[in-house]
């Protein structure tokens, strides 16, 4: 038996990646910070703020692409010193749920809200929606970040299970906008044609609505942007819409967690990462060919179960000579099944990181790889 | 691997009493939760219907890694009638039941390893963990629905350890 009371440093094994985003305050150019020393035992299902939890993704791999140099002296050259001439990385992954987040950071560039239609509907038509409905004011007070208080006959506007917008008017602001998340930037209040809806075109500050009461809208999820102030307006939306196109750039924090099966943890914290790409998708089967593990011994092979073999020897010759029962006796014959078109469709997305100054030394760094060790392994 | 195997059925054990404490089963003579491990009973005549039963077949072991790997294939076999008061004719829920209980007991798919051959058991240095379940067809003989899910559980062997 173990008498030992350390193990070695050992390899990790794990099967899954958790993405947790949150947003660049990109007027400041301040990233969300990811502190270890703080942080690294935090539970995964509950992030600390301002992370989000985007869940487990797929096909993680991260790049690096730093290039480097030397000097090289003497007859025949040899090299005498190294220096780093770039500094670059790269990310991608594969998002299995789609939201206003997830769809946002895969497509790159401007994600917008498709505003339910105004009735009749202004013009031809437009590819990322048309104007919008009257947007509805909200209460002078009472919101909270999962309650939009408004008059009763405004609350009456929306139904339960809808989705809604919640930001302020665009009123010719420059720069970036959208509460709590930059989600666009505006160059000029007539590239967006002074709509006062473009805010809420662009917003990450969307949810569903719960209820409906005479008081207001309940959300089923809090707003991103926290409580509302009074000056913000609420719009229906149907859902979303992205372009390829657009000239602007999503850039947000990002941390990746893998959780070792011996409990330890590898965090990899990009405090910016930008998309390099623009809107894919990736299709995997839903029904593989079923792979059978073969065993030596198998339960109806055993002589365990030799009694059950034969009563299922019966039961399928009985079955014969009923009346053509659709009999599962083959259910351990290695055979593929239910083979059909259905395929699950993953946003694949694609970033670049962009540095950040480390405090502690003063060098430049686009990624922070940290690992925690299992209990009991030597380091 | 005896502690490996120990940890992993106990694991499932004490799962199974949070997730159904109705699901027990009658064995030489004591109630227990019904789930059992076929090698450390008598040779059964039948399978224990509305039980499960872990069944330990391939071994495999990886000794290039800092301390050796065993990867060890389990066979996790349950079978229902379905209960009389309904003739029978909920068999197909029972196993979906059975299907579900055996999907939450599973998860999390680790678990700290310990040796249960001293008193109190002892906690071990590190813990075994397991693969997802594949979920082989469910097999109808006569009254009974039966299904076999298959799964590797791998365990550091420890230094000293067996």
């Amino acid at each position: 038996m173990s008498t030992s009371t350390n193990i070695p440093a050992m390899t990790p094994t794990a099967r899954r990646v958790r993405a947790y985003f949150a947003p660049v305050n990109r007027t400041l150019g301040q990233p969300a910070v990811f502190d270890p020393s703080l942080s690294a035992n935090f539970s995964l299902d509950a992030p600390p703020s301002p992370w989000m939890d985007l869940g487990w993704v797929e096909a993680f791999s991260r790049r690096s692409a730093s290039k480097y140099g030397l000097l090289a002296a003497g007859s025949p050259a040899n090299t005498q010193y190294q220096v780093r001439e770039s500094l670059d990385a790269t990310v991608s992954l594969r998002f299995s749920s789609w939201s206003k987040l997830t769809m946002a950071l895969a497509a790159g560039s401007q994600h917008m809200n498709v505003i339910t239609a105004a009735t009749p509907a202004p013009g031809s038509g437009n590819g990322s929606g048309s104007k919008g409905v009257a947007a509805v004011s909200l209460a002078a007070s009472g919101s909270t970040v999962t309650f939009l208080a408004m008059a009763s006959t405004d609350a009456a506007k929306f139904a339960a299970g809808s989705l809604v917008a919640v930001d302020v008017d665009y009123t010719a602001q420059t720069g970036y906008v959208g509460s709590g998340v930059s989600a666009a930037y505006v160059a000029s209040a007539a590239a967006v044609n002074s709509d006062p809806d473009y805010i809420r075109r662009v917003t990450f500050n969307v949810a569903r609505v719960q209820s409906v009461s005479t008081t207001g809208v309940t959300l089923a999820q809090p707003l991103v942007a926290g409580v509302p102030t009074a000056v913000m307006k609420v719009q229906p939306i149907l859902g979303f819409v992205d372009r390829e196109g657009g000239s602007f750039f999503q850039e947000w924090s990002a941390l990746f967690v893998i959780a070792g099966d011996q409990g330890e943890r590898i965090f990899y914290y990009y405090p910016r990462l930008q998309a390099m790409g623009g809107a894919e998708e990736a299709a995997t089967p839903l029904t593989a060919a079923t792979v059978h593990v073969a065993s030596s011994k198998s339960f109806t092979a055993s002589s365990a179960s030799a009694n059950v073999a034969n009563l299922k020897n019966a039961a399928a010759t009985h079955t014969t000579q009923g009346a053509s029962l659709p009999s599962s006796s083959s259910a351990q014959v290695l055979t593929p099944m239910h083979i059909n078109q259905s395929e699950r469709i993953s946003l694949a997305a694609n970033f670049r990181a962009l540095p950040v100054t480390d405090a502690n030394d003063g060098e430049r760094a686009v990624c922070f790889r940290t690992f925690v060790p299992p209990a009991f392994a030597l380091i | 691997m005896q502690n490996a195997k120990d940890t992993f059925y106990i694991t499932l054990r004490n799962r199974l009493t949070q997730v159904n404490p109705e699901r027990t089963m009658l064995l030489r003579s004591v109630t227990r939760p019904g789930i059992l491990v076929e090698e450390a009973e008598s040779p059964m005549a039948l399978p224990v219907l509305d039980a499960f039963t872990l069944r330990w077949t391939n071994l495999t072991m990886l000794p290039q890694l800092p301390l050796p790997l065993a990867q060890m294939s389990c066979e996790i076999y349950y079978s229902t009638a379905g209960t009389q008061l309904n003739s029978g004719l909920d068999r197909g829920r029972l196993l979906e039941a059975m299907d579900a209980e055996l999907q939450q007991m599973l998860s999390p798919q680790s678990a700290p390893k310990m040796n249960y051959t001293t008193t109190p058991a002892t906690g071990m240095l590190t813990s075994i963990f397991w693969s997802e379940p594949e979920f082989q067809p469910a097999v109808s003989v006569r009254d009974q629905i039966s299904r076999v899910a298959l799964l590797t559980v791998w365990n550091w062997q420890e230094a000293g350890e067996r």
